[in-house]
This record gives structure tokens, sequence and C-alpha cells, in this order.
């Protein structure tokens, strides 16, 4: 039911950018016509995929596969004519050869640990059963690839949530439900709880090339996330590259898409370290029914090209949003934020911040920020804020912070500020005898922990602020 | 060192006027001889007048020379990136162990001139000179400043999320002391001052004056200044914004910190806080970016009064309604 709300209140599609102007295009019928405008790099990474991928897969699989390959046909490589792409620049994808991971490897040399007792690890998009430990699920959940899912209703459940569309997906979105081998699956039943000992998701590529090599693996890591009325999850999605993929090229094109419950809570930290020289694009598509709770938290420091998509869409009302995200751009890299909030029933709250640090002349920061406050989503309570630091000359960022009203009785703030740090602020320090060396550091420090500090586990908050340190003192 | 100035100089002089003391002289007569200070206090203080210089006996009644904590001759500033003067020649010379204080106009370059002398980047000194214990302060960057022992709490306390207080304690102690202090280590040098200051512990997770009343911001500068034992604490409007309680505590926890061996200057509209600490002080008026005039040793009250017969611009300030008393007195 909560999906036939969705679906209607999306139509028509808004993407599918068709060639021909006809005025009321279905993506599914379309797509056999456009393929013939096909964009053939995009074709040609789709054939790489799908044959990389064993033909003998699950059959819900395969209808992600198809759905996704429909829809993967209208859709060329994102140019910078593109609006959503329009200061991100993917050239360096498309000027690799971009090959598929070998699927052979879910190498079991590695060993991972997790403060939390619930670890599930996914090796270059493969849920890796042998590296993880899930000793806390309460009974009912189920976490683990989806192709383990035991038939019965929590299967039916998430099969027709992986069926629903999503035609805000871009180009990416197809890409990865095309090329993932397998769904990790996070089911959540009614009123059960993973909180105290939060689900530590870790997403890692093994797999990569030199530098100069030109080749690019690719992976696609898929969660799908199902948390049933009143429940609630806290999850922490790690994604960063291991063994000797550090500082080596890879390409990790992950998606997760979350369905909140009525009443249900999701608390979901995310954190992206991948490599210096890998490109990391990432879905987070969430959808929140009546009075459900979404909090997601992420810290980006990783990753030559990192780009970010969440939306989120309301599925119901009185549901609460927060999103907050830090993102450090040092030399080369890309930090892209692309986030949307579609708000179509009343009393929905959201806040949303977002903090980037430029810290060099070749860095680049970038936001879009977009919130939707429709027809009947009247007593919307909607804030925004985004604030950067340019830390050296000629450091860049392209903020478009955006709120969309059309109701009528609301209440949205939004703010953007991009600066280097307060003068004041370091003169304060200074009176009181802390060289400027030290003052910046702190000031740039506080800056960030503002956001590490809702990471939503202990453990993990810790990591990061001593791995900021680090980052900060290797300047 | 720079001593021509210093306080023995006068007591020497033939006559209640004598003529600007060259400095030359006052290598010679800085040698002590203990008798002679009280003798001369009085005549001491005209004397000082003529040379533009508050003499030590302010500090008074102590037994050693006094050192002069801070020397400032003829000193002119600009704001940055525009000429326009706002300090026009400003005299003036703190010893150790005495209380100055500024009054003066708003405008008139008070908090400017405090601002210089704790190296504010958006002045520029364009004359003159700044000898704090016998060093140049104009060569020293701000946090030099600091760790010679010059303290300024601002009039209004910039808010720093992010930063705790107890860090950013942590951190200025630590430069001072040229050391990384622990935390442990500190916070047992710690507990002591907040005592001092009557200020809970929790004050110190609370991030720097970040959603702190204007008692509370006051209240943390006068921490800072007991953890980092400044020699020289210059208070801008520390008694601004507040109301009578936070006024008795501030000055509580000022006359808490006080010690023979520090000097305080500050500036302000009001006396109260004077009244409060009810220490000896020499107010000078600030107008016009120069020191016009100044008091020496008066009681507060007197001083008052001489204040307003003699400076019409200051008959609002102190005829203020939280100076009950003192309109009593004068009228």
């Amino acid at each position: 039911m909560a999906i036939s709300c969705f679906s209607s209140s999306l139509l028509p599609p808004l993407r599918f950018r068709s060639p021909n102007p006809n005025p009321n295009p279905k993506p599914k019928t379309l797509a056999p016509i456009r393929a013939s405008f096909s964009d053939p790099f995009v074709l040609s990474i789709a054939e790489k995929l799908e044959d990389s991928l064993p033909s003998s897969s699950h059959p819900s699989l395969q209808t992600l596969r198809s759905l996704s390959s429909q829809s993967l046909l209208s859709k060329p490589w994102p140019s910078r004519k593109d609006e959503p792409f329009r200061f991100t620049d993917t050239s360096f994808l498309k000027a690799a050869q971009i090959v598929p991971v070998s699927s052979s490897n879910p190498s079991a040399n590695h060993t991972f640990d997790s403060p939390s007792s619930n670890l599930l690890v996914v090796v270059d998009g493969h849920p890796v059963p042998s590296l993880s430990r899930l000793s806390s699920i309460p009974s009912g959940a189920f976490v683990g690839p989806l192709s383990t899912l035991p038939p019965g209703p929590a299967l039916d459940r998430v099969l027709a949530v992986a069926s629903s569309e999503f035609p805000d997906g871009d180009l990416f979105w197809d890409l990865n439900g095309l090329g993932t081998p397998d769904v990790v699956v996070v089911y959540v039943p009614e009123r059960a709880r993973i909180v105290d000992e939060p689900l530590h998701l870790v997403v890692c590529s093994a797999e990569g090339e030199d530098v100069g090599s030109g080749r690019l693996p690719v992976s696609n890591p898929r969660v799908l996330v199902v948390v049933e009325k009143g429940a609630e999850l806290t999850i922490l999605e790690e994604h960063l590259g291991i063994g000797e993929c550090e500082g080596r090229c890879y390409w990790a094109n992950s998606a997760m898409e979350i369905l909140i419950g009525e009443g249900g809570k999701v608390k979901h930290s995310y954190v992206q370290r991948q490599s210096s020289n890998a490109a990391h694009i990432k879905w987070t598509f969430a959808r929140q029914e009546a009075a459900s709770t979404y909090e997601i938290v992420e810290v980006s420091i990783g990753g030559r090209l990192s780009r970010h998509n969440i939306h989120i869409q309301q599925l119901g009302p009185d549901t609460v949003t927060e999103m907050s995200a830090f993102h450090i751009s040092q030399s080369n890299q890309i930090q892209d934020l692309h986030s949307k909030l579609v708000l179509d029933y009343p009393r929905g709250y959201s806040r949303q911040l977002h903090k980037c640090i430029v810290s060099d002349s070749s860095g680049h920061a970038v936001f879009d920020g977009n919130i939707k406050v429709n027809r009947y989503a009247q007593q919307t309570d909607a804030g925004q804020l985004t604030r950067t630091l340019l830390l050296a000359p000629r450091a860049t960022a392209n903020l478009k912070p955006n709120l969309q009203i059309i109701a009528d009785d609301v209440k949205c703030s939004h703010g953007a500020a991009i600066s280097d740090l307060e003068e004041d602020q370091l003169f304060y320090f200074q009176t009181r005898g802390i060289d400027l060396q030290t003052a910046r550091e702190a000031l740039v420090f506080a800056f960030g922990k503002d956001v590490i500090t809702r990471i939503h586990y202990a453990p993990l908050r810790e990591t990061l602020n001593s791995r900021f340190k680090e980052l900060l003192a290797a300047k | 060192m720079a001593l021509p100035l210093s306080s023995p100089a006068p007591c020497f002089a033939p006559s209640p006027s004598p003529p600007k003391t060259p400095p030359r002289n006052s290598f010679l007569i800085t040698i002590p001889t203990p008798h002679r200070r009280r003798r001369c206090r009085h005549g001491a203080v005209r004397a000082a007048v003529a040379v533009d210089s508050p003499s030590a006996e302010g500090g008074g009644l102590r037994a050693e020379t006094p050192n002069v904590f801070l020397e400032v001759k003829d000193l002119r500033a600009v704001i940055k990136d525009s000429d326009k003067e706002i300090l026009k020649g400003v005299n003036l010379t703190i010893n150790e162990g005495e209380i100055h204080t500024i009054m003066g106009r708003n405008g008139s370059g008070k908090s400017t001139f405090a601002k210089v002398l704790v190296g504010h980047p958006d002045y520029e000194v364009t004359k003159g000179s700044v000898v704090f214990k016998g060093e140049n302060l104009l060569d020293m960057d701000p946090e030099e400043r600091s760790h010679a022992g010059l303290f300024m709490s601002f009039q209004s306390p910039v808010e720093i999320p992010g930063v705790s207080n107890m860090d950013f304690l942590r951190m200025a102690y630590s430069a001072k002391k040229k050391t990384e202090i622990s935390p442990i280590e500190f916070f047992h040098y710690l507990l002591p001052k907040l005592e001092a200051v009557k200020m809970d512990t929790r004050f110190l997770d609370r991030n720097v004056n970040e959603g702190f009343s204007g008692g509370e911001k006051k209240r943390n500068e006068i921490l800072q200044l007991a953890v980092l034992e400044a020699d020289l604490a210059i208070l801008d409007e520390i008694d601004s914004g507040l109301d009578v309680d936070a006024l008795q505590d501030v000055a509580k926890a000022l006359v808490g910190l006080m010690t023979p061996k520090n000097s305080i200057l500050m500036i302000t509209h009001y006396p109260n806080l004077l009244d409060l600490i009810s220490k000896r002080c020499f107010v000078h008026i600030m107008e016009d970016g120069l020191i016009v005039s100044y008091y020496q040793e008066l009681h507060i009250k007197n001083c008052c009064r001489n204040l307003r017969s003699s400076f019409p611009v200051l008959k609002y300030e102190l005829q203020s309604p939280t100076l009950e008393h003192f309109r009593q007195g004068s009228s």
C-alpha cells in the first residue's frame, strides 16, 4: 500500500530525458525505442558487467537486472552539461578502461574486527559470511545475502520492496542494479530492535589496479534495508579499500535502499574512507512511512572522486528526517553530495547540515541539497545549513542549497556560508597564548567534530576523530 | 631595563614641579634608599603628572622598588587599510601591583587602546612605543604578548563552537608552559581556579562561550585570566552587561586573583566595580584618542565627585541610575 502511494505521488516520471517530445513517456515501453540512442560507452560497461555475472542467479536478482538494464539503455554517460553533474567531473572514469571485478574471489585472507557483535563484510560486492559475525540479531530478523533468504513472508516483503521503481535513479543506480552479484538484505521485523549492538556493515574493495595502468575494476555492492513497523535499527556503513587496494585505482559503485515502516527508526552512519585514487559513487535511497525517523550521518574523507546521492521520499505524515554530512577534499579530490528530500505529507520535520573542508588548491567540494515541500506537505518544518571552509587559495566549492516549496503553511530555513576560518576566533586563541597554527588546527578540528560527534556509535566516533586528527597533522 | 620614568625620579627633584626628568637621570636614582618613599608620596603626585606618568606610590605601601610593567609612550594607531587615527599619542605607565582605570565616552579610543596593546590585527601602530616588562611589545605576536604575561578580557568574547572550554584552557596553559600538560594534571591545576571564580566543573564541557549568558562569558574570561596567571590584565568593560549579583561575583573573583605582584588595567564606564574591589587605583580619562588627565590614588567616591566636576563629558556616566550613592554624595 505504501508503495502504491509512492509511485502515484511521483507521476509522471521526472527523468528519462527523451529526444522525442513525447508528452507522456512511459519508460518501459519506450526503452527499446531509445536503445538506438544509447551511449556506446555505457553499453560496453553494461555488457561487460552482464558477462561477468553467473547467469544462474536468484530469480529476484534476475528481475532487478532486467529492470536495471532496460532503464540503463536510455541513459547516456553524464556530462558537465547535465545539471546533476554540472560541477562534478566524471571524465576520469570515462577515460579509464572499466572492467568488472573478477567474480571469483571473495578473499578470506583478510580479517575484520568490529566493536559491535554484528558485523557483515562485503568484499567487491559479494557478501562474505565467513568474515562476518552476526551474534546478536533478534529472532525473525535477517541479515545476509538475498540468495540465502529462506522463502516466507520476509522474502515476499523484501522482493516487493526491491521491485519497486525508483524513477530518480541515475545511470549509476542502474549500473549497480545490473552489476551487483548479490543483494545484502537487512530485514528487521515489527518492533524488533538492533540498536545497542548496531549492525556494522563493512563494504570494501580488494581488487585495485596501479595508477598508471588505465584499468579500473568496478564493484557494485548493493544493500536493501527493510525496517518494519515500530522497529529500530542502527546501522554503520563503512566503505574502504583493503589489502593491496590502498592507494590504488578502483571504482566502488554502491547503492543502498531503505524502507522504514510506520513509526520505525533508522540511525544510519555512513563513513567513506576509500583509497585516494579510487572513485566512489554511492546511492542512498530511503523511503519513510508515517511517523518514522531516519537519521543519516555521513563522513567522507577518502576517494579521488566521491559522489553521494541521497534521495529521501516521505510516504506518510509526521516523519522526522535528519541528514548531516562532513566532507574533506584534499589535493585532487572531489567530494560531492547531492541530496533530495521529497515531502508529500503533513507535519514532516527535517534538518540538514552539510559541512565541508577544502584544504588544497586542487580540492573541490560540491553540494546540491534539494528539499521539496509539495502541496500536501503542510506544517512542514524543514531546515538546511551548509558551511564550507576553503583553506587554500583557488580551492573550489560549488554549493546549491535549494528549497522548492509549494505548500503554503510551512516553516523552512536555509543558510549557506563559504569562508576561511574566522579572524576573530583565531585572534581569541592568540591572545590566550596559542599560536596561529595550533589555533587553526583546533578550529578546523572543531568544524568537523561537530558532525563526527553525531555518528551513532561511540567506538566508530573515536576512530574517526583520531583519523581526522591524523589527516590534519599530515598536511 | 626600561626604567626611565619609574617612580623614584620625582622624589629627588628639588621642587614640587620639576622639569621633565631626562631618562638618563633615572639610572642614577634607581638605587633604592628605603626610607625616602613615604616621605615624598604627596609631592610625587604632581611631579608625576608633569612627566605624564603616575608614580609608583599608588601601589603604595610596599617597601621594595616597584617594577615598571607597562610603559606606553606617544602611542598612535590607525585602523588598518584606512587612515583613520584612533589613538593620538597615548602615554601611560603601569607599575607592578597597581590598578589603573581608563574611563571615557564611547568612541574615545579606550577599547582600541586595549586591543592595540594585545596586538589586534585590525589596528596598525604608526608611532610611539610600548614596553612591557622591559621588552618591546610592538615587536611581538599576540601569543608572545600573552606568554610575556599580558592578558586581555574581551568586551564581548567570541563564541568558539566545537572547542570545549577544558580543551581550550589546557591548550592555552600548555602553550604558556611550552609543554603538553596531561588532562589529569591540568584538572588538578584547574580545580582551585574554578573555585576562585565560582564556576561549576560543567563549564569545562561546554564549548568556549557558546550559549553562555553575559555573566558566564565574563566569568569565563576571569577563569582564563586565573589559569594564565597574567601579570597585567586588561579588562575591557568586564562589568558591562552584568546585573548586580554577577558584578559582585566578578569583583570577588578579581579580588581573589589579585596579588601584590600583578596589575590591572580596567576599562569601564561605571566606577561600581572599582568600589566593589575597593582598592586604591589610578583613574585616567580618555578623550578623542588621548589620555587627558588622571587621578591618582583617590578614594573612589572622591574620585567620582572630582571627575564629575572636571569633566562634564562624564556626567552622564557618573549619574547613571546604578550609581545612586555617588549622585547623593555629589549633590
